[in-house]
């Protein structure tokens, strides 16, 4: 591995700190679980002059939900959202994206916001987190920002922070706390498997009429970055929730999606896995929706 | 240059390492703890797991810098000349491991979960095994093994093998 000076943040606005002193003049990366930018640098000569380890940034290990909604820190840990009461009721979604990256020894070092900085497009946490139309915040030497996650990737790992920044939290707002949302992933094997597809399907249900309410849809690893499917969005607003509104929906998310081919599969495979999987998601969707109803609660304990 | 001071195997160890050094380089190369083994160094093989607060991590993708004042658990940590931990005792017994090359990670994998779950199943074993790769042996028979282990740490007999 190149070379790098190393800066252990004893915290968030530490490591802006070290980020405002070093970003102008040296090649600065931010560090917290590791897992992918330590197996990139081990194989890059481009890597970083200088690292600053945020892992020890207590204060963005926090899961809490406040006046803007459920909030997610930066450092949490892929295991940690697993174990997560208020995540586990509110979104399984999130908890079964999280079950599906990497396996045990990463998720317990990977981190939600090191997911969203890299930037792949088949990113696990991205969908659920699109579909549930997420914000993020930033900060940096001049304060803080927050963007919707949908203006925060830019491309295959470009994201809008600029070096001197950090991603500090994740956000899914107030309005969609217990959203009935399914998240589902297709990759060649069960365990440490990049995904082919995936997909994550959200709606609330007017059960006076049967249709669906806020439907959003999202698809990852079929474009420069994690998307939404606005084409089979508009298509499932108010409309009766049949199996074959759910099938149609599929089909016309394939329109939204923009797949290349690769060594793991062909653009034409992933169009049909965007059928599939968005069909299945919209049909876990409605399960969710229809046992929370059964409980008497729509995920977030209220009833 | 770092200083990092950690506890390893319930001692308090310190080493002055680049920067860019993993936990496993200093772990192997200035400890001498070469149970943990550098495979794939990219985190798809599992064979540097090491068990760092508690948990099961790749040492090959954790900063050697990050593990300060951490306390981490090797291989070497769980047995003595005169006694194996059951695990390891299981594995001997099942013939578990043919090269044994992946053994050290697969223990440390198997040690976290049973330190979490006292009485996994089947699947929940394959997901705590999901991070390390055995290419002889094959997981059967760890399986089976980790299943044993579980059974003798919870004070129980060892189910009769067919």
């Amino acid at each position: 591995m190149k070379a790098f000076e190393l800066f252990a943040a004893e915290n968030a606005d530490h490591a802006v700190a070290i980020l405002a002193k070093h970003a102008a003049t040296a090649k600065v990366k931010v560090i917290a679980g590791g897992t992918d930018l330590l197996a990139d640098w081990k194989f890059s000569p481009h890597g970083p002059d200088v690292v600053v380890d945020i892992s020890r940034a207590d204060e963005l290990k926090n899961i809490a939900v406040n006046e803007q909604g459920l909030v997610i820190g930066s450092m949490v840990t892929h295991s940690q959202i697993m174990k997560s009461p208020v995540i586990r009721q509110m979104f399984p979604a999130l908890v079964h994206a999280a079950h599906t990256i990497g396996a045990v020894q990463t998720r317990n070092r990977g981190t939600l916001g090191g997911n969203l900085v890299t930037a792949v497009p088949s990113m696990d946490s991205g969908p659920t987190l699109m579909a549930l139309e997420a914000i993020v915040t930033v900060i940096g030497a001049t304060g803080r920002r927050q963007v919707p996650l949908s203006e925060f990737f830019l491309g295959p790992r470009k994201t809008i922070l600029k070096p001197d920044e950090l991603l500090a939290e994740i956000i899914i707002p107030k309005a969609n706390l217990g959203k009935p949302t399914h998240f589902y992933k297709f990759g060649l094997r069960k365990g440490q498997a990049l995904a082919l597809v995936n997909a994550a399907a959200s709606f609330w249900v007017d059960w006076d009429k049967n249709v669906f309410v806020a439907p959003r849809v999202a698809l990852g690893a079929v474009a420069p970055k994690v998307i939404r499917a606005p084409q089979a969005e508009a298509f499932l607003e108010g409309r009766k929730i049949t199996p074959e509104a759910m099938e149609e929906a599929g089909r016309i998310a394939v329109n939204d999606a923009r797949p290349i081919t690769d060594f793991r599969a062909s653009a034409d495979y992933r169009k049909n896995l965007v059928a599939v999987l968005t069909k299945r998601c919209i049909e876990g969707a409605y399960e969710l929706a229809q046992k929370q109803r059964q409980e008497g609660t729509n995920g977030n304990g209220n009833a | 240059m770092v200083t990092v001071t950690l506890k390893v195997n319930g001692k308090t160890r310190s080493a002055t390492v680049p920067p860019e050094t993993t936990l496993l380089r200093m772990l192997r190369d200035q400890f001498d703890l070469t149970g943990a083994k550098l495979g794939c160094d990219v985190g798809d093989c599992g064979a540097c797991t090491v068990i760092v607060d508690g948990q099961p991590v790749n040492s090959c993708l954790m900063l050697a810098g990050q593990s300060e004042g951490c306390e981490v658990l090797t291989i070497e940590g769980l047995a003595d000349i005169d006694h194996m931990h059951p695990l390891q005792k299981l594995f001997e017994h099942f013939g578990s491991l043919q090269c044994g090359f992946c053994g050290p990670g697969v223990i440390m994998s198997a040690k976290a979960l049973l330190d979490a779950n006292s009485n996994p199943c089947t699947q929940e074993i394959r997901d705590a095994l999901g991070g390390n790769l055995c290419r002889c042996t094959g997981y059967s028979k760890m399986i089976e093994a980790i299943k044993g282990a579980a059974c003798i740490m919870r004070g129980e007999e060892l189910p009769a093998v067919k």
